[in-house]
């Protein structure tokens, strides 16, 4: 974690009551976005995942579960065609291996690869995103300002083929946050 | 008939529908290929489906408006409809079935074929394998475990540097690739690792370090990133030292590749398993999606295939429509197949060509015919003579105006009566239908009449010609009568012979009448002055007689030549209460009662005024003449009167004297009539040749209250008309 006490720039923190954890979907629970002291914008997310108990089924009978989640920069109030300042999409893999009763946390764009003895655990590291550098602040237009906008969501389309027009048109597998969204001034 | 738009808007139709159905089909053949795994097309499963969706919502909302098409025009009754509505029926009908008995068996056998996937035996044996690859690891889990155990009591010493010392022939003992030893707190005390380079252990998880605290042992099986497999150790040393020991071992490479792949195997089954219904619901709405493309393709080929067999028909019916209504003209387009429909519609047009030539045929006749018929009609209205037409029996077929003209009737009010019925309805015309009777039932093609009808204003003779007329062969004649109203015509060749007598006459008596009178004259100059007084009185008055009588007689020959006298008009325009007022001052002051009153002040007339003098002359004379032993009063006046298209000025002349006899009134106007003792009877004569050379008309009329009245009437001159020319001053319309 870079220092904050030199080059914080901007030091935000969104923490949602705990009560509201309970009902089940994805909820970005924590968000900080922080100045590094190499002139980088970083985030750090912490994201809740709880799932229905459908997609809790498919998970234990071994259905992969890929988790996107999409960070975006853009110029305030950019129109639809301007490119985004910056862009990620993390995608998280997460199954059920029924031999050794663990949990597989595999991120498709590192290979980073983690097991866990319980699903709560695999769900907490899949949702813990640590400094996360979005853009260097040089890039930017100072006198601007910048929205930063976080997504995550259950990709359907990686789901297997016959389990798709189900989870398309199924309440129980609508997992998505409430985008995150806020503005900058670098 | 044929529409080049039209067609050309169904060939865009059918081409659409066609590559409408061809794109689905398509479509759903890729679906089929993303359902069987193929993985090329795995992604574009779901816009498939969706494109295939809309697709077939396009062919059943095209499939519902051809239906609502045909349902309205079988609500209507439109031409062809109750064929069109059995044909779909049937084709659809015959299309629907096969099709819904392939899909129900399919369906059914797509479903007991994923079932058979499943079996109670494979499940069994597949939940086998994985519980012996589970004991046979757990086996392994507690080898290793017993093995860490036992590299922990081996530990003697367990000073820092002397473990230190002591891991690494531990771990080589033991076959790990890395061996860890930890407090209690969780200080890291010794480390050994295959690789060297590797200077911190594994760090624990939260999980193994809260077991450690609860005083258990820990030992897992962990999948490593590269498909290998190892067990993690932590164990707990019994002993005062309070060690523990953290060993990971590598599975046994034949051991780690039988359980992955039954794990694998056992994973790919349970997920299969978990998604059977799915799979069927995939495969079930692939298949449902063929079978509705299927249904709505064929249903629409059956509207298509209705249409096009049912189009010549309902054509030809409208064109028979049409020509019922009189419009033959109407072609129907022929079908491009040469088939037995294209023969009927050839046939059909070939029938209307020639009924259309026909009636075009008889159209022509039908108008030169009334062509004829008007340009008779015109002949016949233009003519002076009255033309009628009888049928056999004697009625009135046809009549031209003339007739109406000369025989004073209306001749809508003629046609269609009997011939007699005419004598009901006029008696003057009694003589008429008694002669033209007689002249019918003549034996004869045809006959000449004159006939002489007396009316209230004097006589009328009417020339009548008559011929036979045969229209058929067997029906019987009719007749035609052509008849001139030639009444003036002889009162003008009576005219013409009066004043060849006047002339004549004059002529005669003129001559000796200057001799006579000359030789009285010498007779009283030479005798009466040698004369005894009593003798020359005698000669005196015998000789005045004569000078008296001929000069007398002179007056009346002169107006018998004045008479005879061909016209020397020289009009000129007058105006006529101008001239009037001029002649009424000769009788002013004098011993007449003369009045005249202006009421066509500036009316001008085309006029010789000398003889129009002469006329106002002979009718103030004539009415102050009219009493001898009473003084009569005479009044004239003018006055503006519209008549027949025409301006024109009437001049009255009234006196209260005796009047007209009844009896003579019709014949004032011929010469020698007169109920005065000294009138030659000539006055009215001349004055009604004179208001004829100017082309108007004069009647005579008693008053009521006594009296005679003259009423002159004269056309007024055009506005901007020169004066005409004498030559043609003496033309005039007879009165």
């Amino acid at each position: 974690m870079p220092d904050v006490w030199r080059a914080m720039l901007l030091w935000l923190t969104l923490s949602l009551a705990a009560g509201s954890a309970q009902a089940a979907g994805l909820e970005f629970s924590k968000v900080t976005i922080t100045l590094g002291e190499d002139d980088r914008i970083y985030a750090d997310v912490q994201i809740q995942y709880r799932l229905t108990p459908a997609v809790r089924e498919a998970l234990d009978n071994g259905v992969p579960l890929t988790f996107v989640t999409h960070v975006q920069m853009r110029r305030a109030g950019a129109w639809l065609w301007e490119k985004d300042e910056a862009e990620y999409r993390i995608r998280s893999v997460l199954r059920h291996r029924p031999l050794s009763g663990l949990y597989e946390v595999r991120n498709l764009g590192t290979e980073d690869h983690q097991v866990f003895a319980t699903r709560e655990a695999a769900q907490r590291y899949m949702g813990r995103i640590r400094d996360l550098a979005i853009i260097e602040r040089s890039l930017l237009d100072s006198t601007q300002e910048y929205l930063v906008r976080l997504e995550s969501y259950l990709d359907v389309e990686a789901l297997p083929l016959p389990l798709r027009p189900q989870a398309y048109f199924s309440g129980e597998w609508e997992l998505e946050a409430e985008p995150w969204e806020w503005q900058i001034r670098p | 008939m044929a529409n080049p738009s039209l067609n050309r808007r169904r060939r865009t139709d059918l081409f659409a529908t066609a590559l409408l159905v061809v794109l689905l089909l398509a479509s759903l053949h890729m679906m089929s290929g993303a359902v069987q795994r193929s993985e090329a097309l795995d992604a574009w499963f779901m816009p498939l489906l969706a494109f295939t969706v809309l697709g077939l919502f396009a062919l059943v909302s095209l499939v519902g408006w051809n239906l609502w098409q045909l349902l309205r025009d079988y609500r209507r009754q439109a031409a062809g409809s109750r064929l069109n509505v059995r044909l779909v029926l049937m084709f659809a009908t015959l299309s629907l079935v096969p099709v819904g008995v392939v899909y129900f068996y399919s369906l059914q056998f797509l479903a007991r074929g994923i079932d058979g996937w499943f079996d109670v035996q494979v499940d069994s044996a597949m939940e086998d394998a994985l519980s012996l690859s589970k004991v046979s690891l757990d086996l392994h889990k507690r080898e290793k475990l017993k093995l860490t155990h036992n590299l922990l009591v081996s530990l003697e010493d367990t000073s820092q540097t002397a473990l230190a010392l002591a891991i690494g022939g531990l771990r080589e003992t033991s076959g790990a690739f890395e061996v860890a030893l930890f407090d209690r707190k969780g200080k890291v005390l010794a480390l050994s690792h295959r690789n060297p380079d590797v200077l911190t252990p594994s760090p624990p998880t939260a999980h193994m370090i809260q077991q450690i605290q609860e005083g258990k042992d820990f030992v897992s099986l962990v999948p490593l990133r590269s498909g290998m497999m190892v067990v993690r150790v932590m164990a707990i040393d019994p002993g005062p030292g309070q060690l523990v020991m953290q060993a990971i071992y590598a599975v046994p490479e034949n051991l780690s590749s039988l359980t992955r792949r039954v794990q694998d195997a056992y994973e790919s089954y349970r997920e299969r398993a978990y998604l059977r219904s799915s799979i069927k619901f995939s495969f079930g709405l692939t298949l449902s999606l063929v079978l509705l493309l299927g249904l709505f393709g064929a249903t629409w080929g059956a509207f298509y295939t209705s249409r096009q067999l049912v189009r010549p028909i309902k054509q030809i019916a409208e064109a028979t429509r049409e020509i019922a209504e009189g419009r033959y003209d109407v072609r129907v387009p022929i079908p491009r197949v040469r088939d037995e429909l294209a023969f009927l519609v050839d046939s059909f047009n070939q029938m209307t060509r020639r009924i259309s030539q026909a009636r075009n045929l008889a159209e022509a006749s039908r108008r030169e015919l009334a062509a004829q018929h008007r340009y008779l009609e015109t002949v016949l209205g233009a003519l002076s003579s009255g033309v009628m037409a009888l049928d056999a029996s004697g009625l009135i077929q046809t009549a031209n105006p003339a007739v109406g003209t000369i025989l004073r009737l209306p001749v809508s009010f003629m046609e269609g009566r009997a011939l007699k019925e005419l004598a009901q309805l006029d008696s003057a015309l009694t003589q008429f239908v008694d002669d033209v009777c007689e002249a019918m039932n003549a034996d004869t093609e045809e006959g000449r009449v004159e006939i002489t009808l007396y009316r209230e204003d004097g006589r009328q003779v009417l020339l009548c010609q008559r011929s036979s007329l045969q229209l058929q062969e067997d029906e019987a004649a009719g007749n035609v009568l052509v008849f001139d109203d030639v009444t003036e015509l002889v009162r003008a060749q009576r005219d013409a012979a009066w004043g060849e007598v006047a002339r004549r006459l004059a002529h005669e008596i003129k001559n000796p009448l200057t001799p006579i009178q000359l030789s009285a004259e010498r007779l009283r100059r030479k005798y009466l002055p040698r004369m005894e007084a009593a003798e020359s009185d005698v000669l005196d008055r015998a000789t005045n007689t004569i000078v008296q009588q001929v000069e007398a007689l002179k007056a009346m020959v002169n107006e018998f030549s004045d008479y005879a006298r061909p016209s020397k008009m020289e009009p000129r325009p007058v105006q006529l209460d101008a001239l009037v007022g001029e002649v009424m001052d000769l009788y002013a002051g004098g011993e007449h009662d003369v009045s005249f009153s202006r009421g066509a002040e500036g009316a001008t007339i085309e006029a010789d005024p000398l003889r129009l003098r002469q006329v106002l002359h002979n009718l103030v004379k004539n009415a102050l003449e009219s009493r001898s032993e009473v003084k009569t009063r005479v009044w004239l006046r003018t006055r503006l009167v519209q008549r027949r298209g025409r301006q024109w000025v009437d001049l009255e002349v009234e006196d209260d004297g005796a009047g007209f006899d009844p009896s003579m009134i019709d014949q004032v106007f011929e010469p020698y009539v007169t109920s005065k003792k000294k009138g030659t009877g000539l006055g009215l004569a001349i004055v009604k040749r004179i208001v004829g050379e100017h082309g108007g008309s004069i009647r005579a009329e008693n008053r009521s209250e006594g009296g005679a009245r003259m009423v002159i009437s004269l056309p007024l001159r055009a506005p901007g008309k020169p004066a005409q020319d004498k030559k043609n001053s003496a033309e005039g319309e007879e009165v």
